[in-house]
């Protein structure tokens, strides 16, 4: 009896046995569930089988169990463009190159694929944050109030006049006593004063009282209100006391006299702080050719605003023409938009120190660089 | 490891059978293939050869001209590189790729017009291309109308929103507008995706210190200094900052403190003219 039973016991346990080894061998997931990997060689397998549809839920799956699985996301992209869905093949190679930057082949896919338009993805809405409504808000009120036109004119709505020296630092002395100092910043407030009577141009001054601000602050000022005319305020002298006339500098690549030269010679001598850029070799840097560009069109705006003030005062000034003049100046340089240097008269020359103390030519100044900026 | 080897080898052979003139196209595949790889790795050499080949053998191939054209570009043949991209759009000239580096070499030339042009064609072909728009936006950046720069740089934005460069340029023509909401958000979103931009973290602090929050501005500027000590636009903010408590300290009478931000200035910039000269002066008082 006792051996029957424990053969029909024996039994039962062979049958559940055969029974469990049967189930498992057509349904493995029963015991141990498939890895990211089963999945990723699965959607590989789909994909050889150009099975597209099935081969994507089957890496959407590998990637559900690791996220940082490249080699899912680029299989996926290959899927998705065996399907023909563009924008979300360059998603998923995107995700797999920004997982391996090595992946050679993902990366060329992008590059392939995006030679030519690829339709845009629907993006998912979600809550502002607070800054971001308050940002929502400002941009709606000012865009309304702003007018914008496709001119590639250049705009100057703000600039920023530098009365030039200042402080312990008088500038030039005429022979009675006239300081350029004192004559640059009336000169400045008297601008300032008459744009804001016009309305149309914002300004700010760097210096408002007479002290003395180093010229690399004065270009940070230009940079501080994102200004686009940086108009720098000076008058000249000379030893010889005859010398008399208006000029303008302003900053290029290369000087237009030895004279220009040698003086931005002397100012760049002072500073030096960052290293000489050294061109990468194998490398293009868009930003580098946009800081460029950017430059050499600061400057040649630059040039064009001096010719411009330039022809004003000699129309517009009993003052000798002396023209335009140019060099690399390191501390112009710095100034992210157009920066001019006004050298109206010389305070060294009897004649012109007396019209610079007459209330009326400095009116006339004021009247020629307001034209020239309109 | 081995077999995800395996798996991805086994691959790359069925993809180029998956053409329909195999023969041709398995060469021409292999060439690209390795043309990129080599790209990649930075061997501008073997990479120019294999492209070269794959045109030879199928001279309408857009992606080997396109890259022989950057290939060159990289290699300072800038104008080999010009006729690579000019046979692309010669070939299909819906080529927005090749369309975008002719607008970007034509930048570089300085030839405005022609550069802003090539943009336009693009987004009039591809109107989701965020390179152009970006380029679009950059220009209107440079000639200073900002309206018209947030238009395009907006769009940047929103076809592909993971360019800090896009970010950063739309918050500059955003606070050109005195729109410091919006610039504060955007130079904040460049700095979430590449958090030692300095110019975004310098543009912060220029926004503070407008507000009249200098001690904040400083700390931003400090920031930037920290990532790299020799940014001069960092230094010479600072110094500036500094220069003017000081200043605004010695018309309170408050020599002491005064002094105290001159030494500061100093500490920042050694050759600063004002505050050695005021430094000297009051020192002693």
């Amino acid at each position: 009896m006792k051996n029957s039973t424990d053969r029909r016991l024996f039994l039962n346990w062979i049958g559940w046995g055969i029974l469990a080894g049967s189930a498992l061998s057509f349904f493995p997931s029963l015991v141990w569930a498939k890895t990211a990997f089963d999945y990723a060689l699965e959607g590989q397998g789909l994909i050889a089988s150009k099975e597209y549809r099935k081969a994507c839920k089957a890496l959407q799956k590998a990637i559900h169990l690791d996220p940082t699985s490249d080699w899912a996301y680029g299989l996926l992209g290959r899927a998705y463009y065996g399907l023909g869905e563009k924008a979300k093949a360059v998603e998923a190679f995107r995700k797999a190159v920004r997982l391996n930057p090595a992946d050679t082949y993902s990366r060329m896919m992008i590059e392939i694929i995006t030679q030519k338009p690829v339709p845009r993805l629907e993006k998912k809405e979600r809550p502002l944050a607070p800054l971001e409504q308050e940002a929502k808000a400002e941009e709606e009120a000012m865009l309304n109030r702003v007018r914008s036109t496709g001119s590639l004119t250049y705009q100057v709505n703000r600039i920023v006049i530098d009365a030039g020296h200042g402080g312990f630092d008088p500038g030039a002395v005429g022979p009675t006593g006239l300081k350029e100092k004192d004559v640059t910043l009336d000169l400045a407030w008297r601008l300032q004063r008459r744009l804001s009577d016009i309305g149309k141009i914002k300004s700010f001054l760097t210096r408002t009282q007479d002290y003395y601000i180093p010229l690399s602050d004065r270009t940070v000022i230009a940079n501080q209100h994102q200004a686009d005319l940086f108009i720098s305020i000076h008058i000249n002298a000379n030893n010889n006391p005859k010398a008399h006339g208006s000029e303008t500098y302003y900053c290029s690549e290369k000087a237009s006299s030895k004279e220009a030269a040698r003086v931005a010679a002397f100012e760049n001598s002072v500073l030096k702080y960052d290293k000489p850029f050294k061109k990468k070799l194998g490398y293009i840097d868009i930003e580098e050719i946009l800081f460029r560009f950017e430059q050499r069109m600061y400057w040649n705006e630059s040039g064009r605003f001096a010719r411009t003030f330039q022809k004003r005062f000699r129309t517009a000034l009993p003052l000798k023409d002396r023209g335009v003049h140019s060099a690399n100046f390191f501390v112009l340089r710095r100034a992210k938009m157009p920066s001019i240097l006004l050298e109206i008269g010389f305070i060294s020359n009897s004649d012109d120190e007396a019209r610079l103390k007459r209330g009326k030519f400095r009116e006339k100044i004021v009247d020629a660089v307001v034209k020239g900026l309109s | 490891m081995i077999l995800r080897f395996l798996a991805t080898v086994t691959l790359i052979p069925l993809l180029c059978f998956a053409s329909p003139k195999f023969a041709k196209a398995l060469d021409v595949n292999d060439l690209i293939f390795r043309g990129a790889d080599y790209h990649y790795k930075g061997d501008l050499d073997h990479a120019i050869k294999q492209f070269r080949e794959a045109v030879r053998i199928e001279p309408e191939n857009e992606y080997a001209h396109n890259q022989l054209g950057i290939l060159y570009a990289k290699k300072g043949r800038f104008k080999e590189a010009f006729l690579e991209f000019q046979k692309v759009v010669e070939i299909d000239h819906q080529n927005t790729y090749a369309l975008l580096w002719l607008g970007i070499l034509y930048l570089r030339e300085n030839d405005l017009k022609r550069a802003f042009d090539k943009f336009q064609e693009i987004v009039r072909i591809d109107p989701n291309n965020a390179d152009a728009y970006y380029f679009l936006g950059t220009i209107y950046n440079f000639r200073h109308n900002p309206a018209k720069a947030i238009e395009y740089l907006k769009k940047a934005r929103d076809a592909d929103s993971d360019e800090p460069d896009t970010h950063y340029r739309l918050a500059r023509a955003f606070h050109n507008l005195d729109m410091t909401s919006n610039a504060l958000l955007e130079y904040q979103k460049t700095l979430e995706l590449k958090p030692n931009y300095t110019k975004a973290i310098n543009g912060i602090g220029w926004i503070y210190y407008n507000q009249g929050r200098i001690d904040m501005a400083i700390k931003e500027w400090k920031k930037t200094l920290a990532i790299n000590p020799r940014d001069r636009d960092a230094i010479f903010n600072l110094t500036k900052a500094y220069n003017d408590l000081a200043w605004k300290a010695l018309r309170e009478k408050d020599i002491k403190r005064a002094v105290f931000y001159w030494k500061e200035t100093l500490a920042i910039n050694p050759k600063n003219k004002a505050a050695l000269y005021y430094l000297k002066r009051y020192k002693s008082r």
